[in-house]
């Protein structure tokens, strides 16, 4: 029984160190490959030993797929690559290749740098890693190899994200990464045709969430910055999600030139501006309004934004905003749980005056986005990944309900297997195809017609050939089933008259076949045969005796309940 | 425990125990699991529980019926894991049944909990830390907690199966530990109740009919074999042997992965393969019953034994080999009247799974390219070893991918629509191609007197390199394939044979230079960065090799390739320019960059190499360029490069000065690099440089220390070491203080001589800068320093506490466990709020 197993290493009831695998029809794909940023030890990465244990990662698995260069999604890419060994292909989107070292180096540099780890990939490892990549357009069909193929879709989320239809034969798994189904100032929203999958790997981030609108979140945002500015303040954003800087940048900016405000406004160089350069880039990446405003200026061009250089740096202000999660182990969770004293380097302890605020601009698909995300798709079945356990149980109870299609939400280590029904194809002969076409009907791909013939399986292989044909390549003599019916009718005139009588309304009513009146008394239409017969008991009641061939089964069942309406009344 | 965390912890113990407070995540408990297993590391758990009895209260509340997370209660289990693990504590816990109650039926095993794979993983994991002495064997035979194990490893989850048999392994090696030493009985009764109990049910598994099963217990008995090398598990193997033995007779052979893994453990145990049970005869069997896609690992193994019968490492070979044979065969090449080759020609199931599907032959073909490629450079690869029917096979696989092949037959027909443009096969191909490169010396004439292959040494060579170059040309080819082409064709010319005295390329190898560098020099100019990329990569490996040798610097020289390498110097993209500027920096140390005269200025020269570069170093706007700039100028200063050697102190005034601005650490890091070449070039060898040497540090004399600390000031390289002490990156500032640690010891014996003079920033100025940059602040640059008054400085700051400081992470505050109780606490309450997010 062919089958889809999907296992996820990471992102099974967690968010994190997203990586899944999925083996389609034989074919073993892996879906991202990321890090944990709660970890600074092995456990930062998934345990790839339980794959390596089925033979050489490159034999075993056909390809690796990228939706976007967050590194809860890439962050383990150069380790998996270049050390653990895997010399296969890895495919991601043409703005993701470009920005993902981007973000490694980043990574790369917290590590040794920061931290002081040691045995860390190198940035030679992350260039080599990188000339593995294929970079994909979207909506090209790409032939991973003559089986498996691979089509990316617009995900929203960050530049380059992509959701990916894994397809092998009749069997498909679409695994959308992050998305966001709802459009921000620089990104369109996620789409994806109606393509039916038997599966969709969804995330499911926000799987209870029903976002408030995302302008009054805006809003609120502008005004505390705007208040605290006012004030003579100083806000610090400490942007860390690549994507939601450039969505900051140009919220801020074009506040900026609405309200006419002089206050600068600095990021600092180094990753946002780096990334800056593939936004300017990857202008068709972005949503429409972008795309237009193109032609005069483009938005990554920023006006009162400009590059923070050391030399401006004095104390902050009063003010700290964090856009976004962090995990433990950071200066930044310490803030935004309210931890008013830090303790430092060499015990020195700092009181923490400022105000905290704490906004999501997240770029996910909330509730609401991800049910939409499934009726569009039309999968046969769900799987969730990327999300808390609890809030994956209420979506999956939504999804069952309102979709009634199964939902899965494996954890990690957990292996989901989905049986799907085998697409068998089948050769039509060229006769029954003539006979077909004679009915004057052109095929067409969109209207699914009923097509009769007669299945032969030789050689393993299937062939639909008309009757006559297959009676007479396997050799075997025809046997005619006739269907019979008996209709009464109240008639109390003779046999042969009501036979005629039967005859006559058949003649007017059926104009385009043969009707004839046999001279036995019985009545023919086509093969169909006629026969008035005495009712044994009741005399004014006559029996129609009514048979037909296969053949003819339409035609015969029409007749019959054409006769059970009875004849009309002689006109003489 | 320190105080402050002893007293966080009945907070932290309450919040754990309330099912209404939500837990941060997995990893705060996974760390917290971390610090328990330090802290009994090193003492006493009895103690830590006796003083801590917050703990104890956590492990009896989590047992309550409540709507407790699976998170906490999976952490609990490991937790109580971690303690019974003494066995005191063991008792201790045993005394309240508290053991019992959260192992045994009454606890989360049968509950709803259950469901959930993590408190699976932390019952197998709380047993897996418990199990280590007898006391602890007793409870899991009395609590029924090896049948669970047996159930747990069929689990959904992959971890928890892997775990409980890695589960079973433990218990098995723990029980039989204490039997006597010397020969242990063959008679099952008098094993330990466990151990029966576990070979009992891999006895049973062995003679189920279900594969998993099967799989199971030959997992287990590979992990004990390839771990414990006691007598006993030789009566285990004597015992198990035949029914494993007897997994061979069904047909197809169930579970071949694990059955190959196993016997290949057993084999690799000296006390297991020498023991009388047949083992190689098994092994033959073995060969002889799986098909050709599993036989293969099984082969290659059997092939790195260190000691194993000739005959079945003959057996074996031939086995590897046989896809290869069959390629050859197929395409109308004799592999030679070679035994091995021969015998491998004739297989037909080989034939039907290589013919088989398109999957099937490029599984096959691949695997055995890798596991030959595996074996070739090993002491122990079977002599003769045969290179050249090897070599064709490589050659006729690659033009097969390329339809280059025309052969005759039909299977070789078949085989050529099945590979032909198949970009796994082709790099398979290209990595076994240039493995075969080594060593082999097939130019050599170095020929096994066992193959009369039908075309010469010499004539394969010349085929090798045809083919390498019609990969190289073809605009087919695939950025990874066209890598792995000029990786094999290095290592093809490194190959060469080399006529003593002289290590020019040999003739051959010069006239393949010469077709090879136009196609260099179109692949250059690719629009594929990959591409560009790997040209200069391979570039530079030629210009290290061979770039002293008349032959090759003639050739590069009259093509184009240096021109268009200094082109690419503007590449779009940083990889390449970091690349170019990298083989730049050779080519002009070995001479091969000449200066052109500009045809716009006949009279003057184009800017040199030297100014393009430092212009890269100052102006690019990615860091890997810079980079590669300052590691060729460390180079060159190290080769007294001409362009450096002019004037030195200008030069190295320049680039500290702009390596210094440079916001990439490594860039910072890399000056600190140059500064230390420098510093030894100026001040002569450094001896103290291993901290292991045998010679003592070799002091400057006296009277020109200060004279020989004129031009380390000059350049301003005090500045630039006693600014990156305070870097914001840490990998700066180590390398700074080490520099200047080096400088001090080297100058310590002969300072006291010095008079520090006050014509420049007296000391207390200096210091008082380098308290000003500690704090933050970038201050004005110091103006020229005096020898003398660094000599002072270097001795009043207290670089070995600032090295101690720095080998600290940067996080080593929010790292602690005392940082990690306040952290979950503090998100008591504020969770709901902020919910996990994430980017």
């Amino acid at each position: 029984m062919p089958e889809i197993r999907v296992t996820p290493l990471g992102a099974g009831q967690d968010v994190g160190r997203s990586c899944i695998l999925v083996s389609i029809a034989g074919k073993n794909v892996m879906l991202d490959c990321g890090m944990h940023m709660g970890f600074n030890d092995d456990r930062r990465f998934p345990d790839f030993s339980y794959i390596t244990r089925n033979g050489r990662l490159t034999d075993f698995l056909d390809c690796v797929i990228i939706s976007h260069f967050h590194l809860d999604h890439c962050g383990a890419l150069p380790y998996f690559s270049e050390m653990v060994g895997y010399d296969g292909p890895i495919y991601m989107t043409h703005p993701t290749q470009a920005i993902c070292p981007i973000l490694l180096e980043d990574y790369r540099k917290i590590a040794v740098d920061k931290k002081g780890e040691a045995n860390f990939f190198t940035s030679q490892m992350i260039k080599d890693c990188m000339k593995k990549v294929v970079a994909v357009h979207l909506h090209q069909t790409v032939q991973v190899d003559d089986e498996l193929e691979i089509k990316a879709y617009y995900a929203g989320h960050v530049l380059g994200a992509a959701m990916f239809q894994i397809k092998v034969g009749s069997e498909s798994v679409v695994y959308t990464g992050d998305y966001n189904m709802t459009p921000d100032r620089h990104l369109g929203a996620a789409w994806i045709d109606k393509c039916r999958p038997n599966l969709l790997i969804t995330e499911s981030t926000y799987a209870t969430t029903i976002r408030d609108s995302k302008r009054c979140r805006e809003r609120d945002f502008l005004k505390k910055v705007h208040e605290a500015v006012e004030r003579g303040g100083k806000v610090l954003i400490p942007v860390f999600a690549l994507g939601r800087a450039q969505e900051l940048c140009i919220l801020l900016e074009t506040f900026w030139e609405r309200m006419n405000l002089k206050a600068p406004i600095y990021f600092s160089t180094g990753l946002t501006e780096k990334a800056n350069h593939y936004y300017k880039l990857f202008i068709t990446w972005t949503n429409q309004k972008i795309r237009k405003t193109f032609v005069q200026r483009n938005m990554f061009e920023f006006k009162h934004i400009k590059a923070f250089d050391r030399a401006f740096a004095d104390n902050p202000g009063p003010m700290v905003i964090m856009p976004g999660y962090c995990v433990q182990g950071t200066v930044g969770h310490k803030i935004l749980s309210g931890q008013r004293k830090l303790e430092m380097e060499g015990r020195q302890v700092l009181e923490v005056k400022m105000q905290v605020e704490y906004m999501s601009f997240s770029a996910h698909a909330d509730a609401k986005g991800i049910m939409q995300l499934v009726g569009q798709a039309e999968p046969e079945s769900v799987l969730l990944v990327h999300g808390e356990a609890k809030k994956m149980e209420f979506l999956k109870q939504k999804i069952e309900q309102e979709f009634r299609v199964n939902c899965y939400m494996p954890a990690n280590g957990e292996t989901v297997t989905l049986p799907t029904s085998p697409s068998i194809p089948v050769g039509i002969s060229l006769g029954l195809l003539k006979r077909e076409m004679a009915q004057g009907l052109l095929p067409d791909a969109k209207k699914p017609r009923l097509l009769h013939g007669t299945l032969i399986m030789k050689d393993s292989n299937f062939r639909l050939v008309s009757s006559e044909q297959a009676l007479k390549e396997l050799g075997l003599a025809e046997h005619q089933l006739r269907f019979t019916c008996r209709v009464h009718l109240h008639d109390p005139r003779k046999e042969q008259e009501t036979a005629m009588r039967v005859y006559s309304h058949l003649k007017s009513v059926l104009k385009d076949h043969c009707v004839q009146h046999l001279p036995d008394g019985s009545v023919t239409v086509e093969s169909i045969l006629i026969q008035a017969a005495a009712h044994s008991e009741d005399p004014g009641t006559k029996v129609l005796l009514v048979s037909w061939t296969y053949q003819d089964e339409e035609l015969g069942s029409y007749l019959t309940s054409l006769l059970k309406k009875g004849l009309p009344q002689a006109s003489s | 425990m320190d105080p402050e965390c002893s007293q966080l912890l009945p907070a932290l113990c309450a919040v754990l125990a309330d099912p209404r407070q939500p837990v941060a995540d997995d990893t705060c408990l996974e760390k917290l699991l971390d610090w328990f297993k330090t802290i009994t590391k090193a003492g006493s758990s009895l103690l830590l529980l006796q003083e801590n009895p917050c703990l104890v209260e956590l492990l009896c509340h989590v047992l309550k019926p409540q709507d407790l997370s699976s998170r906490v209660l999976s952490f609990s289990l490991r937790l109580a894991g971690v303690f019974a693990a003494q066995e005191d504590c063991f008792q201790y816990l045993q005394q309240g049944e508290l053991l019992p109650r959260l192992f045994g039926e009454p606890g989360p095993l049968g509950g709803a909990a259950w469901t959930a794979p993590s408190v699976r993983s932390g019952w197998i994991q709380g047993l897996r830390s418990l199990a280590q002495h007898p006391s602890a064997l007793h409870f899991l035979a009395d609590c029924g907690a090896v049948d669970t194990i047996f159930s747990l490893q069929g689990d959904s989850s992959l971890f928890v199966a892997s775990a409980a048999g890695q589960l079973l392994v433990h218990i098995l090696g723990l029980s039989m530990q204490g039997l006597a030493e010397g020969h242990p009985s063959l008679q099952a009764g008098d094993w330990p109740v466990c151990a029966q109990k576990i070979v009992g049910h891999i006895e049973e598994s062995l003679h189920s009919t279900a594969v998993p099963q099967i799989t199971q217990a030959l997992n287990v008995l590979t992990t004990t074999f390839g771990h414990c090398h006691d007598p006993w598990t030789q009566v285990l193997w004597v015992r198990l042997s035949p029914l494993v033995g007897s997994l061979l007779e069904k047909d197809p052979v169930p579970a071949a992965h694990s059955l190959v893994d196993l016997l290949l453990s057993v084999a690799r145990s000296p006390g297991l393969s020498s023991s009388s049970c047949g083992l190689w005869e098994t092994l033959a069997q073995t060969l002889n019953h799986l098909s050709p896609t599993q036989a293969g690992p099984l082969a290659l193994g059997i092939l790195k034994l260190q000691d194993c019968p000739q005959v079945l490492r003959a057996q074996a070979f031939v086995i590897l080999l046989q896809p290869l044979a069959c390629v050859l065969k197929a395409t109308g090449q004799d592999p030679g009247p070679s035994d091995v080759l021969d015998s491998a020609t004739g297989d037909s199931l080989t034939v039907d799974a290589l013919l088989s599907s398109k999957a099937a032959c490029v599984g096959l073909l691949c695997r055995t390219l890798a596991h030959l490629e595996l074996l070739q450079p090993l002491p122990q690869r079977p002599c003769p070893w045969p290179q050249e029917p090897l070599l064709g096979a490589a050659v006729t696989l690659l033009q097969l991918c390329r339809g280059s092949a025309s052969p005759a037959s039909d299977v070789g027909r078949h085989l050529c629509a099945l590979l032909l443009g198949c970009v796994r096969v082709q790099r398979a191909a290209l990595d076994f191609l240039g493995t075969l490169s080594q060593e082999t010396g097939p130019w050599k004439g170095r020929v096994g007197s066992f193959f009369m292959s039908v075309s010469g040494p010499q004539e394969l060579v010349t085929e090798v390199f045809a083919v390498l170059l019609e990969y190289l040309r073809s605009p087919d080819s695939s950025p990874t394939v066209l890598k792995k082409a000029f990786q094999a064709t290095f290592r093809w010319l490194l190959s060469s044979p080399k006529t003593p005295g002289c290590c020019d390329l040999e003739p051959h190898a010069l006239l393949v230079l010469r077709e090879l560098l136009p196609v260099l020099q179109k692949r250059l100019c690719s629009p594929c960065w990959e591409v560009r990329d790997s040209g200069l990569e391979f570039l530079t490996q030629m210009t290290r090799h061979w770039g002293g040798q008349a032959g090759f610097r003639h050739a590069l020289l009259a093509s184009e390739v240096p021109k268009l390498t200094e082109q690419l110097l503007r590449d779009p993209e940083s990889y390449v320019r970091a690349s170019a500027v990298t083989v730049m920096g050779q080519l002009s140390s070995q001479g091969l960059h000449v200066t052109p005269v500009s045809p716009e200025h006949p009279g003057g020269q184009q800017k040199s190499l030297l100014v393009e570069l430092l212009h890269i170093l100052s102006t690019d706007s990615e860091g890997f360029p810079r980079r590669a700039v300052m590691q060729v100028f460390t180079q060159w200063l190290r080769d007294h490069h001409a362009d450096v050697a002019g004037d030195t102190e200008q030069f190295m005034a320049r680039v500290l000065q702009v390596a210094s601005q440079d916001l990439d650490w490594e860039v910072r890091a890399q000056g600190l690099e140059l500064a230390l070449v420098f510093l030894e070039q100026t001040l002569g060898q450094f001896h103290s440089h291993c901290p292991y040497a045998v010679t003592p540090p070799v002091a400057a004399p006296a009277g020109p220390l200060a004279q020989a600390l004129q031009p380390l000031c000059r350049v301003r390289l005090f500045e630039f070491a006693f600014r990156a002490l305070f870097d914001c990156d840490r990998p700066v500032a180590q390398k700074s203080c080490d520099l200047l640690l080096f400088l001090r010891a080297k100058t310590a014996s002969s300072s006291g001589s010095l008079q520090e003079s006050r014509s420049g920033p007296d000391v207390a100025s200096v210091e008082a800068a380098l308290q000003r940059w500690q704090a933050g602040d970038q201050g004005q640059p110091l103006g020229d320093l005096e020898p003398e008054v660094v000599l002072a400085v270097l001795r009043s700051v207290d670089l070995e506490g600032l090295r101690g400081a720095l080998a600290e992470g940067s996080d080593h505050m929010e790292k602690s466990p005392q940082s990690l109780l306040q952290d979950m606490l503090a998100t008591v309450g504020v969770l709901g709020e902020n919910e996990a997010d994430c980017y």
